[in-house]
């Protein structure tokens, strides 16, 4: 037997609704397909972004407001830790390498970071795709998304502006122009897909200087980074410290979590805020599912609704010699069909509407979410189509069951 | 018996059909069983054109029903030679009724969304995945064999005339020994009906088979070689039967 003939003809007669229905579903589908994808994007990435950021140490505050201002560079004025602990660290066994961060200038809406050449190159993991790392106080270099030619100079502004096309500057920023300070950029860094990748890195010893802190070191040729002069080393927002094992890393952490510091695991903040967005997540998926049944059963009793208006025309095929086997086939397949369609579509929209919300938390955080449709949401609508083909057994078994002579009366 | 739509039309004597004591009731919720047909007997020999008028009610479609199997009648038998059509199971039904009968509705009944070929080849769809050479050919000789072009556009397309054209192939398709037709002409203006009238006489005899209709069309009992009245459920006598003579008919 062949039901595509009737399968056709039913979806044709359907006209928009053979359009509509599927839609609906794939919208239901798509709700819960972008939520999971999105959640699953947004796990990773951020991880991802706090990959060097082993340990952080900072002044008393806001675990989540230093990751989320050193890690993702959301601004915010946060207080400073002593200087001091940075030669502290440079002397200690247990630590590989530390660098200081501090921020408050920007150009362009781009933020002005000061840090090391060491922790610009990421601990020697990433060199410069372009020129090279800063090796001066008057010079640069900046993340790949930073609309900055190699050669130009720009002059910082204190606080932070819209980010605006490379070449001009906002209102904002030409009020709070530090005048006589000049960076050189010369050099781009790889893109990591983090939002350091909007940043424009300077050595930290300029950004004291900018803001009349001296450079931290005794003398004003000093070369750049540590270690710093304990007398004149200034305060600076947070320390990111990579140390030398696991062990270290709780050693340092249990120390400096006291006298007058935080130091913490950018991953346990991480896990805290996972576990909020996993209640959320939680939420949202117990809230699409319910959508996604009541979609289901209004198509579904929409579908039974159609099969009882056609209840003659299956009679008709009967009468022309079709099998109650081939009535049944042929209702089966064509809501199957509507159903499965939507739960593809919904597949692929959900995958769209998560790349279309990566993209937009991108332009707005820098961070990269590389959005997937992975295996949880591919078996997640594949598990709807088998849902939906029992649904649609429905209408498939009314129509089976009808009686031809009733029906053709 | 064709095993497909796909055999060209064999010139071989229909079965006899015999309908012996018939009765179907109808219960309806809230109200008593009603009986639809009482005790109907009569013969449709075989290449007969056998005609049932009466009045509205009269239990003449549900007669052609219960002679295609799709009702169950109460009591009585349905035979087709020798074969008892109403001892069979559904599927056992469905079957003759797929190799032996053809149909053909008052209003048409075609899938509308559906083109003039497809239509036609309905029937063999039921039991063919791979649509046969000799079907589709088959089916495009029985389509310009009626006046309609095989390549015709959608049947909700066609002229009122055309469709009835159209189902009459389609109930021909599988070359059945046995066309049921109820008021295959009262949707049709006066033209139509006559033009409708002598294809459906006409390739229901190139084809060899017996013919059991309804109609209150004077014109097409006027080509039947019997004309039998259901009035209350029972079947009257014969009208006209000077017909017989004149026609042949046995």
């Amino acid at each position: 037997m062949n039901p595509w003939p009737v399968v056709i003809a039913d979806l044709r007669a359907l006209r928009w609704v053979a359009w509509a229905a599927p839609l609906l579903v794939a919208i239901a589908v798509a709700l819960g397909v972008a939520i999971s994808a999105q959640e699953t994007a947004l796990r990773r990435s951020s991880a991802q972004a706090a990959d060097d950021f082993d340990l952080l140490i900072g002044a008393p505050g806001s675990h989540t407001q230093l990751v989320l201002t050193t890690v993702y560079l959301q601004p915010e004025a946060i207080p400073l830790v002593d200087g001091a602990i940075l030669n502290a660290l440079a002397g200690d066994e247990r630590v590989r390498a530390a660098a200081p961060i501090a921020f408050g200038d920007s150009v362009r809406g781009h933020p002005v970071i000061g840090t090391t050449a060491e922790f610009a190159a990421r601990w020697g993991r990433a060199v410069p795709s372009e020129g090279r790392l800063f090796a001066r106080e008057s010079e640069a270099v900046v993340g790949a998304e930073v609309g900055l030619r190699l050669g130009e100079t720009v002059t910082p502004s204190h606080g932070v502006a819209t980010r605006r096309p490379a070449g001009t500057d906002g209102e904002d920023e030409a009020r709070h122009r530090h005048e006589g300070v000049r960076y050189t950029v010369v050099g781009r860094l790889p893109r990591f897909g983090t939002p350091w990748d909007g940043a424009i890195l300077v050595p930290i010893e300029s950004v004291w200087e900018t803001h009349g802190l001296g450079n931290g070191h005794a003398t004003e040729d000093a070369r750049l980074g540590p270690p710093f002069d304990a007398a004149r080393v200034p305060g600076v927002p947070a320390i990111v410290v990579k140390p030398r094992a696991v062990a270290d890393a709780y050693g340092l952490r249990a120390q400096y979590r006291q006298g007058g510091t935080v130091a913490f695991f950018p991953a346990e903040v991480l896990v805290g805020l996972y576990t909020a967005l996993g209640d959320v997540r939680d939420v949202l998926v117990v809230a699409t599912t319910l959508n996604d049944v009541l979609v289901f059963t209004a198509t579904t009793m929409l579908l039974l609704a159609l099969a009882g208006l056609r209840r003659r025309r299956y009679a008709v095929l009967r009468a022309l010699g079709a099998s109650r086997s081939y009535i049944l086939m042929s209702v089966w397949l064509g809501a199957a069909l509507i159903l499965a369609a939507g739960c593809l579509s919904g597949l692929v929209l959900g995958g769209l509407a998560a790349w279309v919300v990566g993209q937009l938390v991108e332009q707005r955080t820098g961070l990269v979410l590389a959005v997937a449709i992975g295996w949880p949401e591919v078996l997640g609508a594949l598990g709807l189509v088998v849902v939906g083909s029992l649904m649609a057994l429905l209408p498939a078994v009314a129509s089976f069951r009808t009686p031809v002579g009733d029906s053709l009366r | 018996m064709p095993a497909s739509g796909a055999a060209e039309p064999a010139v071989r004597r229909p079965p006899l059909l015999a309908i012996t004591d018939l009765v179907v009731e109808r219960s309806e919720a809230s109200r008593p069983s009603r009986r639809i047909l009482d005790q109907v007997t009569f013969v449709v020999e075989p290449g007969a054109v056998i005609a049932l008028t009466g009045p509205s009610g009269a239990g003449k479609t549900t007669l052609l029903h219960a002679v295609a199997g799709l009702v169950s009648p109460d009591a009585g038998t349905v035979s087709w030679g020798d074969l008892d059509v109403t001892a069979l199971p559904e599927a056992g039904r469905d079957r003759w009724r797929r190799d032996s009968v053809g149909l053909v509705f008052q209003d048409f009944q075609l899938l509308a969304e559906l083109g003039v070929i497809e239509n036609i080849l309905l029937p063999v769809r039921f039991d063919h995945w791979r649509m046969p050479r000799a079907a589709v050919e088959r089916a495009e000789q029985l389509a310009t064999r009626v006046g309609l072009d095989p390549r015709g556009p959608r049947a909700g397309m066609l002229s009122r005339g055309e469709q009835q054209r159209l189902a009459i192939a389609r109930a021909l398709m599988r070359s059945p020994q046995l066309i049921l037709a109820d008021e295959p002409t009262a949707s049709l203006d006066a033209d139509n009906s006559a033009r409708i009238a002598d294809l459906l006489i006409e390739t229901t005899r190139e084809a060899a088979a017996s013919i059991l209709l309804v109609s209150h069309d004077d014109d097409l009992l006027g080509r039947a070689g019997r004309v039998h009245r259901l009035e209350g459920g029972g079947m009257r006598p014969e009208l006209r039967p000077e017909l017989q003579h004149e026609r042949g008919v046995p």
